[in-house]
């Protein structure tokens, strides 16, 4: 018997979800082998107008978000708003394995779709569903999106400068937080579903899913009762300084680590003396005074590049690291030679990369492709009668 | 409640710090047997952070705040990697090798060859292993031999260049992003393993660089660039596609809320709820929101300068408007929502007496409920158990390997002890000084509603 090439062969998916996080949780199963059928209502995923769009030209079939969330899945369009579409979504749900939506808690209930409605008829099946607040509480109904996760998480108010307001990350990091939780939910509920044969109801949380990865913010209080406050970024740990200083050519990570100090980087910027000097020597207070730390520092990074620096620091052991950006990123020679962006043709587009390779397995590597047009798999509800 | 997926799923955990361990505390909380090796000369470097009270007396390192969040329900094994006792500790690992499903590593590329313990040994050890390398690099490319820390690869993954103030530098998060984010992709990475492993009997090697697992993040931006060679700009807290959306000060100190206005409708409905219909009318498309942004935001942040964040969250969600409190971590904990769904865990550490604990996936399961209120392992506090139970020592051979310090339930470190115990004391008067912290509250113990031994209320 020929073995399957993906790890998640034969699974089949229906997913209803749209946005980011449903969507990119499914897109990984669908990288994994899985065959995912997205089901979008007639005017489709609404990342489709979300762009960014070739040339700034809005079209539905060209939205580099779309394009980046839904590789590898087959499109079919249905209005669940209407009874023959609510049908068809559930002759679909009777072919599934596994079933991924995002809509707002109890709003697939009133369409007799949610869980405690199918579970009957479909025992087996895995039902997850991605929220940004889960199913129960007091804002379950509440609208959200990455941003309130993170005001909620408790992240953005350690995020950002301390005489500024508390700052978001970039690129929507509560949608992608819940994108993977949802995965390792659904991958779960999948080994169990092999082990039992039953299926179940995977509630995940976006706020949550950021939630837990509160680093030490919410243990400073339990253990210490002090409360944690955005400082440039700045980590309480000690690691000072680990953080992002403008060079001559841009920007570069300066991060000492267990061994920089105090000879290392005394070496590396080139002032072998600063070995002796106190806020080399002494963590806390380098910490403390580091307005006088980065007086010693920063002229000398304003005179040098970050390759050149990045390059010296881990000849030295040093974990300096890059400050890379899209151009940067898609240029770097490392992230090329491990091959991490797979190029794709897009049809209408062209040729793109995707940020496909996040992990490499031996037996049963990532697929990567493109996304499918609007109801371009309508034919597999045919099918499915 | 039925059994969970992964019990009788054994892990062998040589991972440390944050990424690795972060994906095998998923795997302990499904339910796996993970078995974290540590040695008394390399301790987990996190057993040093966040001390309970700020004190380092006694045996400290099982204390630690930082370690109980992402060990909890690992069993700890302390051996040593080193020449000692003819290479025993190695040995050891080895033959655990043969009774696990599972080996998680963070090293460094190369050091598991160099142990004699990379993936085509472990395969001929069990051929039906799966091994994941977790690293920050990657195990191949010309930067896989790298040193990578956390607060470093959030910037390399590319996420930085869109994270900061308008007109400002690059910043991070204000936690090692990339470490939780990568864990969780460890942990789904192994579990897809599994899955197929289940099917076909075959194991295999999984390879994750820590810098590539966080880029799909920055998706959209990369795509602008891939087709229209736009480079991204650091804009705050505003979006690439809603008007308005930021954070606005309300009434107490410190004290902020976030809005996002997503369509015509949301913004109807802000201009309703914050008194100011003439607004609705006067900006009525995403475009000339856009345009007359900064005059917006002042008038929401008139409305919002006086109420606290969280009666304005709840009067603007109940009118149909998405916002939400910034949370000081303190508020997180107190939070009516999550407590409702148990998201935090009061979680009896033992040596640090009960303290409140996140759950570490987002995630609830009808079917079963996930072990996460269980306490992280005391250094070597299973040593003997692992070794008489799955390799089958005798109470002699064990006391032997004590001996000879290949194994132990202290550290040894480089530093002379007292140094150690005043290194993980922070330095919470001059953080408080600086700005860095908010508050230091001494009665936080009777806000959480705990005893922690030696701090009984008086009576």
């Amino acid at each position: 018997m020929d073995l399957p090439d993906t790890a998640l062969d034969g699974i089949r998916v229906v997913d209803l979800s749209q946005g980011i996080a449903g969507p990119y949780c499914t897109k990984l199963l669908a990288d994994l082998g899985a065959e995912v059928i997205k089901v979008e209502p007639p005017d489709g995923d609404y990342t489709r107008r979300l762009g960014p769009f070739p040339g700034d030209v809005p079209d539905p079939e060209k939205s580099g978000l779309f394009i980046h969330l839904n590789g590898n899945k087959k499109s079919v369009t249905l209005d669940i708003n209407e009874p023959a579409g609510r049908d068809a979504l559930r002759r679909l749900l009777g072919t599934a394995d596994v079933f991924v939506e995002s809509e707002m808690p109890g709003r697939l209930s009133e369409l007799e779709l949610g869980y405690h409605d199918v579970h009957g008829d479909f025992p087996n099946l895995v039902y997850t569903s991605v929220t940004p607040f889960g199913q129960n509480g007091p804002y379950a109904g509440y609208k959200g999106n990455s941003l309130a996760a993170m005001a909620l998480s408790g992240l953005m108010y350690v995020t950002g400068d301390p005489d500024k307001p508390p700052l978001v990350t970039g690129g929507e990091p509560g949608e992608y937080f819940g994108a993977l939780h949802a995965w390792v939910g659904t991958l779960a509920a999948i080994e169990h579903h092999d082990q039992t044969g039953a299926g179940q109801h995977v509630d995940v949380s976006c706020l949550e899913a950021l939630g837990s990865a509160d680093e030490y913010n919410t243990t400073m209080y339990a253990w210490l009762g002090a409360v944690r406050r955005r400082f440039y970024s700045r980590h309480h740990i000690p690691t000072y300084p680990s953080e992002i200083f403008p060079c001559r050519d841009g920007h570069i990570v300066v991060i000492g680590g267990a061994t920089g100090f105090p000879l290392l980087m005394a070496i590396l910027i080139e002032q072998p003396e600063l070995e002796n000097n106190p806020l080399f020597q002494n963590l806390w207070l380098r910490t403390i005074q580091w307005e006088d730390f980065e007086k010693i520092l920063r002229p000398y990074l304003a005179e040098h590049d970050w390759q050149d620096l990045l390059t010296r620091a881990q000849e030295l052991r040093v974990p300096f690291a890059a400050v890379l950006d899209p151009q940067t990123l898609l240029d770097n020679e490392h992230l090329r030679e491990r091959a991490f962006f797979a190029e794709i043709e897009q049809a209408g587009v062209g040729k793109l990369p995707i940020a496909c390779h996040i992990f490499r397995m031996s037996e049963t590597p990532l697929r990567c492709g493109p996304a499918p047009a609007l109801g371009a798999d309508n034919p597999v509800l045919e099918g499915s009668a | 409640m039925a059994d969970l997926p992964l019990s009788g799923v054994r892990v062998l955990d040589l991972a440390q710090v944050y990424a690795g361990p972060t994906a095998t505390r998923l795997l302990a909380d499904l339910g796996a047997d993970v078995i974290k090796v540590e040695g008394v000369t390399r301790m987990d470097i996190t057993r040093n952070f966040v001390m309970p009270d700020n004190d380092s007396t006694d045996d400290y390192w099982n204390k630690a705040g930082y370690f109980v969040l992402r060990n909890g329900g690992k069993r700890s094994l302390t051996v040593d990697l080193g020449e000692g006792a003819g290479g025993a500790g190695v040995g050891i690992l080895k033959k655990l090798a043969a009774e696990c499903d599972v080996v998680v590593e963070s090293f460094t590329p190369h050091v598991m060859a160099k142990l004699g313990m990379d993936y085509e040994s472990l395969k001929a050890i069990r051929p039906d292993i799966i091994m994941i390398s977790m690293s920050g690099y990657g195990q191949n490319g010309p930067w896989r031999d790298f040193a990578g820390y956390g607060m470093g690869l959030e910037p390399a993954s590319g996420m930085s260049s869109i994270t900061g103030y308008p007109g400002g530098d690059p910043l991070r998060t204000g936690i090692s992003f990339t470490d939780p984010y990568s864990g969780i992709v460890g942990a789904g990475a192994v579990l897809s393993a599994l899955v197929y492993r289940r099917r076909t009997g075959n194991g295999q090697y999984i390879d994750l660089s820590e810098q590539e697992a966080a880029i799909p993040i920055v998706g959209y931006a990369l795509m602008n660039y891939a087709m229209n060679g736009r480079l991204p700009e650091r804009k705050g807290n505003r979006s690439h596609w809603y008007a308005p959306q930021g954070c606005y000060r309300c009434a107490d100190d410190d004290d902020w809320l976030i809005i996002t206005v997503r369509d015509d409708a949301e913004w109807q409905a802000l201009c309703a709820a914050i008194g100011r219909p003439d607004a609705a009318a006067k900006y009525p498309d995403v475009a000339s929101r856009f345009e007359a942004h900064d005059e917006i935001d002042a008038m929401i942040e008139a409305w919002t300068e006086s109420r606290d964040h969280m009666t304005a969250m709840h009067e603007l969600q109940k009118g149909g408007v998405l916002a939400a409190a910034v949370l000081t971590p303190k508020e997180e904990l107190f939070d009516e929502h999550l407590k409702e769904r148990g998201f935090f865990d009061m979680v009896d550490t033992r040596c640090a007496g009960p303290r409140p604990v996140p759950h570490q996936l987002g995630a609830k399961f009808s079917a079963f409920e996930m072990d996460t209120a269980r306490p992280s392992p005391k250094l070597g506090e299973h040593n003997k158990e692992i070794l008489q139970d799955l390799l089958g020592m005798s109470d002699e051979e064990v006391a032997a390997l004590a001996e000879q310090k290949v194994i132990g339930d202290e550290p040894v470190t480089a530093v002379p002890a007292q140094v150690m115990r005043m290194f993980v004391q922070w330095p919470l008067t001059s953080y408080m000084n600086m700005g860095a912290l908010r508050v230091i509250e001494p009665d936080y113990r009777e806000q959480l509603g705990i005893t922690v031994p030696g701090h009984e209320p008086e009576s």
